[in-house]
């Protein structure tokens, strides 16, 4: 096991700049998420940090060795593809063996390491077959076991979970997590699920166009996002957001004014409010929508509405929501479209962001 | 969906006709065989002979050197896909895999060299030959086939490995393989189906080939190919139908056993499993 260290790592295709002076720490043992949008440059940094890519610079450590110029197989690191990546023409045993294969290990140990690992991952009893003659969980455990029987110095998964169906995801996601505490390796993972990045993660590396938007844990990212980016990134449904002004410390929001959060100068700001932090009843601001749809998941409503005159919604992620604002109401009785319902927020849960550098102010 | 009657109906009778058209040169050889000279005269034709001539089959083997032929027709297809298919898994794999300057012009270069007809190469590939004294060796006959082979293997393998996905390399490569490594251990054995797709395609078109044989070894009579050969059974003044008859039917039994040879590894599929 070891630490990986990426130092200023950059990738251009010609012109076209796909991932800009990458800088990354991650402690040994530690399992960092990289998350964000297609396109964001997280599986180019992957490829790149498994040495199936080359950078246009920069500079990887794994442990203490230099790795920046070395091969894949030079690199004792493991992979797990999206697509499973399995030898078709290769049985479930040799398919785990492979790796062990490939470096000289002798059969016999190869036999019982990879009975070992396909206990682990309850494969054992499938070791003669072709992955063809697999379900699609089953082809996931053992690109899981090809990757963990090597006991390599770090793991890199790329999307490993988004060919499965969504109950069977929630499933190896419990499982990847339990296998990463127990044999604890140093593992680089990468999804564009934001859910599979706040449940899996020490840290989570928010990525977009290539460039690091933010590096924390998962509690901090909810709580304290950098910038407009991460904070309606993350997060389900997304961060409600409000174009208002700060005149003489007081922010006016949904016909109410209030007191600013803590040193905010005058000007104009986006102001992000998460659906949870929106409350059914009288609270500290309290305000009158007429919800236009209403939602229940049965534990809880999300309530849709619009911001009204006095408010203009900025930025969302979720794009389809349009214009339009929600809550997140657990445990609410009855609530129909249409009819006036009060709700209510603190203003010590609400989040500024610059209106022209998006970037957090509180 | 399941068919109806009439349109299973449909399908079966269309696949008869289409099997009946593709099949009867083949059933009409094989008759013209078996049927004496007058049979094979006769107006209207006798679709089976009276009595079946199994001798001509024993008199052509006793009396021409049909054995050397055929020899001599294997070697040559032998050595052509073989050398094809070095070139062509290479070439393929390559415009398969790496954006190369120039790589897609290449592609298209190789693809017009398809298209020149092999009766174009005759004359410069003889005087190639002549002089590096290849005329009258199987060898030309070799590198010609070649020629012609290649451009088609390339780009039939191309297309092959183009369905192969990457990331069975990139897990290779991972896993301790170099480039070609993974290519010879995860590639090349994923890609059989392939391979012997175009192998017997390769192999039927040095097979079927008269043209070069016809110009390279004309003069060298133990070199001579069975198409070659069988061409000198046509008399001036006399032609027995049924023995050119039968010796056609003894070349095109090799191509048949190729055939059911390579069937198992005709039948797509290997990389099932592979992905999600």
């Amino acid at each position: 096991m070891a630490g990986i260290s990426i130092q200023n790592v950059y990738k251009n295709y010609g012109a076209l700049n796909v991932l800009k002076e990458f800088s990354l720490e991650i402690a040994d043992g530690e399992f960092v998420v990289l998350v964000g949008p297609s396109g964001c440059g997280k599986s180019t940094m992957l490829k790149i940090l498994a040495g199936l890519e080359p950078a246009s610079g920069g500079k990887i450590l794994i442990g203490d060795t230099d790795v920046t110029d070395l091969a894949p197989g030079d690199r004792d690191i493991a992979m797990v593809f999206q697509n499973y990546a399995l030898y078709p023409h290769l049985t479930v045993g040799q398919n785990i063996g492979f790796g062990l294969k490939m470096r000289g290990t002798p059969k016999a140990e190869i036999d019982k390491r990879v009975r070992e690992v396909a206990k682990i991952l309850a494969v054992d009893h499938l070791l003669d077959r072709r992955p063809k003659a697999l379900s699609g969980g089953q082809r996931q455990r053992v690109a899981l076991g090809r990757a963990i029987v090597r006991e390599p110095r770090a793991f890199l998964m790329d999307e490993p979970l988004s060919n499965l169906d969504a109950k069977l995801r929630v499933h190896t996601r419990a499982e990847i997590s339990a296998l990463h505490k127990r044999i604890g390796v140093t593992t680089v993972y990468v999804t564009h699920d934001q859910i599979e990045a706040m449940t899996m993660a020490d840290r989570v590396v928010i990525m977009r166009d290539g460039v690091i938007q933010q590096i924390a844990d998962p509690d901090t990212l909810f709580a304290r996002p950098a910038n407009l980016f991460v904070a309606g990134f993350i997060g389900s449904p997304g961060m409600n957001f409000l174009r208002a002004r700060v005149e003489g410390g007081r922010l006016t929001l949904f016909g109410q004014t209030f007191d600013a959060p803590a040193g905010r100068g005058d000007g104009e700001v986006i102001v992000g409010i998460r659906p949870e932090h929106l409350a059914l009843g009288q609270g500290n601001v309290t305000f009158t929508v007429k919800p236009t749809l209403v939602e229940s998941l049965g534990s809880e409503k999300y309530v849709y509405f619009e911001p009204g005159e006095h408010a203009h919604s900025a930025a969302s992620r979720d794009e389809e929501r349009g214009k339009g604002l929600i809550a997140r109401i657990a445990h609410a009785g009855p609530i129909r479209e249409g009819e006036e319902l009060l709700l209510s927020f603190d203003p010590s849960e609400i989040h500024l962001f610059d209106a022209k550098t998006e970037r957090a102010m509180n | 969906m399941e068919r109806t009657r009439f349109q299973s109906f449909a399908l079966y009778a269309g696949l008869a006709v289409v099997c009946g058209i593709l099949l009867f040169p083949i059933y009409w050889l094989f008759v013209t065989a078996l049927s004496t000279l007058a049979e094979i005269r006769q107006l209207p034709p006798s679709f089976w002979p009276a009595e079946p001539q199994w001798s001509t089959f024993t008199k052509v083997a006793s009396e021409r050197p049909i054995l050397l032929w055929l020899w001599n027709s294997t070697l040559a297809a032998i050595g052509s896909v073989g050398l094809s298919m070095v070139v062509s898994v290479f070439a393929g794999y390559s415009l398969s895999r790496f954006s190369l300057r120039g790589g897609r012009s290449l592609g298209l270069f190789i693809l017009t060299a398809k298209m020149l007809p092999a009766t174009l190469l005759v004359i410069p590939l003889f005087g190639i030959f002549r002089s590096i004294g290849l005329l009258g060796s199987l060898w030309s006959l070799v590198l010609a086939h070649a020629t012609l082979i290649i451009p088609f293997t390339t780009w039939m393998l191309k297309g092959y490995f183009d369905t192969i996905p990457r990331e069975l390399e990139q897990a290779a490569m991972v896993d301790g393989c170099s480039p070609l490594g993974a290519m010879f251990r995860v590639v090349l054995p994923v890609a059989t189906p392939g391979l012997a797709a175009t192998a017997l395609y390769a192999f039927v078109l040095s097979w079927a080939d008269y043209a070069y044989a016809r110009t390279f070894l004309t003069n060298a009579q133990g070199s001579w190919t069975a198409n070659l050969g069988i061409t000198t059974m046509k008399g001036e003044y006399v032609t027995d139908w049924n023995e050119i008859s039968a010796a056609a039917v003894f070349i095109a039994l090799p191509i048949l056993l190729i055939y059911l040879f390579l069937e198992r590894y005709l039948v797509g599929g290997l990389t099932a499993g592979a992905e999600k």
